[in-house]
């Protein structure tokens, strides 16, 4: 709940932001001093979690995001008896950002979570065919991204660690229907890790990895979630808009720097 | 390295008036970390309170009938009163001022309002700002000096930077500044690093 | 709290289920100043605990009718991921069990706050729960106190402790998961540090008085020993050999 006040201040100072780094990018410069596809300092970390049968830790810049992935067991879903379900969700702590409340999750946490679900199903590396357990009941992998640090970009920060979690991930044995939680089959087969690149535009200026300030600043994003050789997603977010050939530009960006991200999982 | 002290902690036997301190039963006691630097209890980190005479650098974010509204990067806002400012400031447009009064409840109101040109601010720790001036302005100077830049520090933890001169050096040598603030030496240090750099 | 079939045995031989001697802590590591965010942070990892908490003030009272005209209000959030126990996943979100938990931590720390030093306020202390292996709100209690000497904000002394309880007819400090469930009682208990007066105690089981006592009197020297970590952790925040990095 934002009092007009503090919603006026709010949009004074983002126009301030936009200005400032306007006149950056005029003289060719972000501000941070990185080029415009360049990403940040990333840094890995897997089997963080002792209570989950996958982990990761993922930094980019100062964005900390952690992921979980943890086995359960669900009635399968109506149409799908045999297959195996999983979902993905994201949660924006409120020690993260100032400006994350606690209460039910904001619209961009949600958008976050999808985006990277997305990712997931269309590459289509996890095989929900081969998590049936019994009639009626399915193996469910749920995928929590737990974001503890805002220094911009989560949705690459998450995708990241998202990948990296399923790569450390061990499947379960399961005995007379039920999980053995410390016992575990194997590694999940993971065909595949998908990712997300996510550009900023502002003016006519496309920047890849944008940091907080530049976020608060741009007009629109634009996600675009790689496999190998493949595009699996996309979303723009933001208001403005974008060209064709300001998309076509990401996405051959997104294709090559998608896998020097994937070189970290 | 000098002795750090903890909040809670004494720092004398008797009763000493110091910032980021307090009196209990004849003596007293550090209320944040700090160091003991030739007899004088230096506050580390402290959360920032804004107190009549501080210079600071704002932001006008709401014109109303009493004044500007002022964002100083605090949990208060800045009032700069109308019958005091003969300039009209802009939505967005940058000043730098003294604060006038701080009430018990936190209203702030500042005068002495000069307007900056668009520049780029940033954001430090308001604990940091003494070492990013130095005695007597020295630090700043040598900054403004060797990179050309037009530079206001204000004690709320804003600081505003000209658009000419070599900006990527200022950013980087108060981040310098900002992360080795409890170190002796730094002055020489950070010359030359400007030096070195520039 | 109670007996059951599967009841291990807590105490043989002079050691602890563990291993551990009586007043043995389990390994404890704490670093500050690991978000950038926050305005203070700290991470703890106490035994199978791992604990995040983030701090943020003074900044604006929301709601706006709420502020109190000559102090701060101090407001906490404790949660538990819902990957933080070795069994299903949880539901995200509060429950009626980290609800009561945030209220105990929040009023440990008005005690000690200078928070008349910023009226119409407000300070907020997050901790979350990252996995969890008892003993939790004393590894969020001890997590804040860095946070907020991080975050500068004024304190009269900082707050520190530890649970201690009876298992298998022994008086422990700090409980493992086995002693937490199984033992005879349990006491998380927090002090001031150095007036050593007592801002959160919450007791269940069966005790005598005199145990009572025994368990405070065990209770200071185990916080004591927490002390120190959070001291060095204070410490090491400002060594700038040692980068802060955010490792778990």
């Amino acid at each position: 709940m934002i009092l007009m006040g503090e919603e006026m201040r709010e949009m004074v100072l983002q126009e301030v932001q936009r200005e400032m780094l306007s006149n950056m990018l005029a003289q060719g410069k972000r501000m941070d001093e990185r080029e415009k596809y360049d990403y940040r300092k990333v840094n890995v970390q897997k089997g963080v979690l002792a209570t989950a049968e996958g982990s990761a830790l993922a930094q980019i810049g100062d964005s900390k995001v952690l992921c979980s992935i943890k086995f359960g067991e669900m009635t399968p879903f109506a149409d799908r008896p045999t297959e195996g379900v999983f979902m993905v969700m994201a949660e924006f702590l409120p020690l993260a950002s100032p400006v994350f409340e606690s209460g039910p999750p904001s619209p961009a946490s949600i958008e976050l979570a999808r985006v990277v679900d997305r990712g997931i199903r269309s590459a289509e590396v996890i095989d929900t065919k081969s998590m049936f357990i019994q009639e009626g009941k399915v193996l469910a992998i749920f995928i929590d991204l737990y974001v503890m640090d805002h220094g911009g970009n989560l949705t690459d920060t998450a995708a990241l660690a998202a990948a990296a979690a399923l790569s450390d991930t061990k499947v379960p044995k399961v005995v007379d229907g039920k999980i053995v939680r410390g016992d575990y089959v194997g590694p999940l087969n993971l065909p595949d890790k998908p990712l997300t690149c996510t550009f900023i535009k502002v003016g006519d200026h496309l920047l890849l990895d944008p940091l907080r300030e530049e976020e608060r600043a741009g007009e629109c994003q634009l996600t675009v979630g790689t496999v190998d050789g493949y595009v699996v997603c996309m979303q723009k977010s933001g208001l403005g808009s974008l060209k064709k050939s300001d998309v076509m530009e990401c996405v051959d960006v997104a294709l090559r720097k998608g896998n020097e991200l994937r070189d970290y999982v | 390295m000098e002795k750090m002290i903890l909040p809670g902690e004494m720092v004398w036997e008797r009763e000493v008036s110091a910032s980021g301190t307090y009196l209990h039963e004849g003596k007293t006691y550090a209320t944040v970390m700090g160091m003991m630097r030739e007899e004088k209890f230096i506050p580390l980190e402290m959360a920032y309170k804004p107190k009549a005479g501080d210079n600071v650098v704002g932001i006008v974010v709401e014109e109303r009938r009493a004044g500007y509204s002022t964002d100083l990067n605090l949990p208060y806002s800045g009032m700069i009163p109308t019958r005091k400012v003969r300039i009209t400031l802009d939505l967005g447009g940058m000043v730098y001022g003294k604060i006038a009064w701080v009430d018990e409840v936190g209203n702030v109101d500042i005068g002495e309002v000069d307007r900056l040109p668009p520049g780029k601010i940033i954001t430090v720790p308001p604990s940091k700002v003494p070492r990013i001036i130095g005695k007597k302005s020295s630090m700043l100077n040598q900054i403004r000096e060797k990179s050309g830049c037009s530079i206001f520090v204000g004690n709320n933890g804003y600081i505003w930077i000209g658009t000419r001169g070599n900006v990527p050096l200022v950013l980087k040598t108060i981040r310098l500044i900002v992360d080795n603030a409890h170190t002796s030496g730094l002055t020489d240090v950070v010359a030359k690093y400007l030096e070195d750099n520039k | 709290m109670g007996g059951s079939a599967d009841k291990p045995v807590l105490f043989q031989d002079g050691k602890r289920l563990d291993g551990r001697a009586l007043d043995e802590l389990r390994p404890l590591k704490i670093v500050a100043g690991v978000l950038k965010e926050a305005d203070g942070s700290a991470y703890i990892e106490w035994g199978g605990n791992k604990v995040i908490c983030g701090v943020y003030g003074p900044r604006e009272c929301i709601p706006k009718h709420d502020a109190n005209p000559y102090r701060a209000l101090m407001k906490c959030r404790y949660t538990m991921s819902p990957f933080a126990s070795l069994e299903e996943h949880g539901r995200s979100g509060p429950n009626r069990r980290s609800t009561e938990i945030s209220k105990v931590i929040k009023e440990a720390f008005n005690s000690v706050v200078m928070t008349g030093e910023y009226p119409k306020t407000q300070i907020d202390i997050y901790v979350d729960v990252l996995q969890a292996e008892g003993g939790t709100r004393i590894a969020a209690v001890v997590a804040a106190t860095v946070a907020l000497a991080n975050a500068g904000l004024p304190m009269t002394d900082m707050i520190s402790g530890v649970a201690v309880g009876k298992a298998d007819g022994q008086l422990v400090v700090d409980l493992g998961k086995a002693e937490d469930n199984f033992g005879e009682s349990d006491m998380p208990i927090a002090f001031k540090h150095r007036s050593k007066e007592i801002v959160l105690m919450q007791m269940d089981g069966k005790l005598t008085a005199e145990e009572l006592g025994a368990n405070i009197d065990a209770a200071i020297g185990g916080a004591e020993k927490v002390y120190a970590l959070q001291a060095e952790a204070l410490r090491k925040s400002y060594d700038a050999s040692e980068k802060q990095e955010f490792r778990m």
